[in-house]
């Protein structure tokens, strides 16, 4: 028994609300209570006593494990350190608090980093294996909702035109033209999926690949062409879209990480601005390494199909200038970067087939000329 | 308030100082809240289940009603397994809702339109569970709070009255915080100790009628002036260059009047509302507080609108140095980023992306801090220390009822951005 070290402090027992004055002592192994006529009332053994937030001036503890939520207040500060000595689970500095506040402050940070990682290596590499297993009628149905916004977008055009060139009498043969270049470059690229390409009447000079098998080259990339080599190159890029479901993984892609920063992390005020410029950046690489694979993609397609691949290195560099430098922010490769890459990769000339002869040619320039 | 009601509480409220009294130093909540706002940062916000409950701790230890404190018995482990279940229970309903509306086209579009609707009720549902896990884990004389009713029915309430609130420009808003306040304070316990709520809604509106025309009139001035104006002509004639004003004049005659009247009426409407706030503030509090009861345990308070008033200025005060010092830090952050990095690099574009963002989020943290550290401890402390309650010796009688509940609710507030002190 230690110094019967004894001092007045507040019960509720857990029952009722009723305040209860107490004496309590120290015993060699718990807090003992006694009411005000010296009744024992309850006895609280050291290792269950645990420490509750209270306001500075007082020491508030219960016990763990119990059926109720029994309170004993002290004020007495001799006492209360008394109880923190006998009991190795209290600290009242708040040291062992502070240490595991500081184990969940560095495993949250970990956590954070970790969730990064996984945004720039895990998210990509994920949607690489999942792309593949989407069924081509999901790819479809995916490409054909986005086919009718991108359609509402481009088309601009009185309603009495048709967006696509090739159906009036002066370009059928432009037609004809263009399906014999898109089955030679597909049968080069030895795609299986089926294919709905045709050529739209937008003046820049561009094309796009969505989900699904629609490729949409625009009319000016045609006017701005000087060989068909050039228009090629740029469709086997698209084609390269397409075998590689960039279209499938970009929204994997988008999924994954709006799941981690819109989810899991940036979840406080300001956070969203971390969130945009994470997901921007991160969109952008992922796009800019799938660029340089559809480039890759279109050499080889069209050193296949006997074509010069370094067409499209020419073609780039003139329709986007020299001037274009790359930007973190970009989702295509700096196109100085691209030509070099293509250049680097296409075999040597060999004495290349013609894709189209030059009244084909002549006829592909002409495929929008039905409309004005 | 009745009169009969206001007497007994005077009687009672002369004996003894005060029956409810906030003692937490300024200090402390400083240190807890701009450490909060580092942690949040660097962490990404993942530290924000440490922070909430260290807030709750914070201002319950130091709330004292009748001289007993309250005791705020909740986890950060608790909050990070309730957010973590919610991830599990809401993230499958997210994944097939996609896809459906992905497989169905048109019918998939109408569905998205529901999904707003699902996320209303979703989030008073969790707004719900939320309370009833933070009542359940405040503890006082040693026995905890506790909820009962159906977190269902609440969301199906409180969806069809904020649904009226916003359709009327705030009309119903004092009905809706009426009957949503009756249906919580019904629900709610201390032990065996039913809670209720007296305040009607007509109090309210008669009380914030004057207030709430002085910020929706200039607001309506504002719409019909920009509804007169003619925008498919004004848009056509901003096409093209030359002398853009007088055509646009002569495509809608005395448009600048207009732009410039619908400028002014919502400049007015938005100095309305800064002016009005605090007022506003303290009358919604006192309402609220003075239409609480416990049994027949009944609170008033006596906030006054002016401390309210110096509570905000404080806060305005505060935000004025505070934004004076970061954009000295920008000024310095641009002169190093000139200094040391090259024009138009990868790691020079990186730094000023990452400079911007930074600058953004601690301007919004910096802000919602000192907000909490003025405004939200100040009025919590004013309002504390302003409440008189009726006769308190029916609490030594209340009996434990009611178990812990679990935090499935923050969890759900959590996923979906809803979560609060």
């Amino acid at each position: 028994m230690t110094a019967s070290l004894a001092s007045a402090a507040v019960y509720f027992d857990g029952r009722t609300a009723a305040r209860h004055e107490v004496t309590i002592e120290l015993n060699d192994y718990a807090v003992v209570i006694f009411d005000r006529a010296g009744e024992l009332i309850d006895q609280w053994p050291y290792p269950r006593l645990k420490h509750l937030p209270a306001p500075a001036h007082i020491f508030r503890i219960g016990l763990r494990k119990a059926d109720n939520l029994a309170r004993l207040e002290i004020a007495d500060p001799e006492m209360a350190h008394a109880i923190d000595l006998a009991c190795p689970d209290i600290d009242r500095t708040g040291a062992s608090a502070r240490k595991a506040q500081r184990r969940a402050i560095a495993l949250s940070f970990l956590a954070a980093v970790s969730l990064f990682a996984v945004a720039i290596y895990g998210v990509p590499a994920l949607a690489d294996r999942l792309a593949p297993l989407v069924p081509q009628g999901i790819e479809r149905r995916l490409g054909s909702a986005a086919d009718s916004q991108v359609r509402a977008m481009l088309d601009k055009g009185p309603p009495e035109r048709p967006f696509e060139c090739g159906g009036a009498a002066v370009e059928q043969a432009g037609r004809a033209a263009f399906d014999k270049l898109m089955g030679r470059l597909q049968a080069a690229a030895g795609l299986r999926v089926p294919l709905r390409a045709a050529v739209v009447r937008r003046d820049e000079a561009n094309a796009i690949a969505l989900p699904g098998g629609h490729i949409y080259v625009f009319k000016g990339l045609i006017d701005r062409a000087e060989s068909v080599d050039e228009v090629a190159g740029v469709i086997a890029h698209e084609l390269g879209h397409v075998a590689h479901r960039d279209g499938t993984r970009a929204i994997l892609q988008g999924t994954g990480l709006s799941l981690i920063f819109g989810m899991l992390l940036g979840d406080f005020v300001g956070g969203g601005a971390v969130v945009l410029a994470s997901e921007k950046l991160l969109k952008s690489s992922y796009s800019r390494g799938a660029e340089s694979r559809a480039d890759a993609f279109a050499v080889r397609t069209i050193a296949t199909a006997g074509g010069d691949p370094r067409a499209l290195g020419r073609f780039l560099a003139r329709i986007t200038g020299k001037a274009r430098t790359g930007s973190i922010f970009l989702d295509h490769p700096a196109t100085a970067d691209r030509v070099a890459h293509i250049d680097a990769i296409a075999p040597p000339q060999s004495a290349g087939a013609t894709l189209l002869d030059a009244a084909e040619w002549r006829a592909l320039k002409r495929i929008c000329a039905g409309y004005r | 308030m009745t009169a009969p009601e206001a007497g007994t509480v005077a009687g009672t409220a002369g004996g003894e100082a005060r029956h409810v009294r906030f003692i937490g130093p300024e200090k402390d909540y400083w240190r807890i809240m701009v450490r909060g706002a580092v942690l949040l940062m660097v962490t990404l916000g993942l530290y924000r289940f440490w922070l909430a409950t260290d807030i709750r701790r914070f201002l319950w230890a130091n709330t004292e009603i009748d001289g007993e404190s309250l005791e705020y018995s909740g986890t950060a482990l608790e909050l990070l397994q309730g957010f973590l279940f919610a991830i599990a229970l809401i993230l499958p309903i997210y994944t097939v809702f996609t896809i459906t509306v992905l497989d169905l086209g048109a019918f998939g579009n109408a569905l998205s339109v529901s999904a707003v609707l699902l996320l209303a009720f979703m989030s008073q549902y969790g707004i719900y569970l939320a309370r009833r896990y933070r009542l359940t884990r405040t503890v006082f004389r040693g026995l905890r709070f506790h909820q009962t009713g159906s977190a269902v029915r609440y969301s199906i309430c409180a969806v069809w009255w904020w649904g009226w609130t916003v359709l009327t420009l705030g009309f119903a808003y004092p009905f809706t915080r009426a009957a949503l306040e009756r249906f919580k304070m019904r629900n709610t316990w201390y032990g065996d100790l039913q809670g209720s709520f007296t305040g009607s809604g007509w109090h309210l509106f008669i009380r914030g009628f004057v207030m709430w025309l002085l910020v929706l009139v200039p607001l309506l001035m504002t719409a019909a002036a920009l509804l007169s104006i003619n925008w498919s002509a004004v848009m056509a004639a901003l096409r093209g260059g030359g002398d853009v004003i007088a055509r646009v004049e002569k495509a809608n005659p005395g448009f600048l009047g207009q732009i410039g009247f619908a400028i002014t009426t919502f400049a007015v409407t938005l100095a309305m509302v800064a002016l009005l706030l605090p007022a506003f503030h303290a009358m919604v509090m006192r309402w609220w507080i003075n239409g609480i009861r416990f049994g027949e345990i009944v609170a008033v308070s006596h906030l006054r609108t002016r401390d309210v008033y110096v509570a905000y200025l404080r806060f305005i005060a505060y935000l004025v140095a505070f934004v004076i010092v970061l954009l000295i830090g920008v000024f310095f952050g641009l002169i190093f980023l000139g200094a040391f990095t090259q024009d138009g690099s990868p790691l020079s574009e990186f730094l000023t992306v990452a400079m911007m963002v930074g600058t953004y989020v601690v301007f919004m943290l910096g802000l919602i801090t000192l907000y909490n550290a003025t405004v939200t401890l100040s009025v919590w402390r004013l309002t504390a220390n302003t409440i008189a309650l009726s006769d308190t010796a029916p609490i030594a009688r209340v009996k434990a009822r009611g178990d812990a509940s679990s935090p499935l609710g923050e969890g759900i507030a959590d996923v979906l951005n809803l979560g609060g002190i």
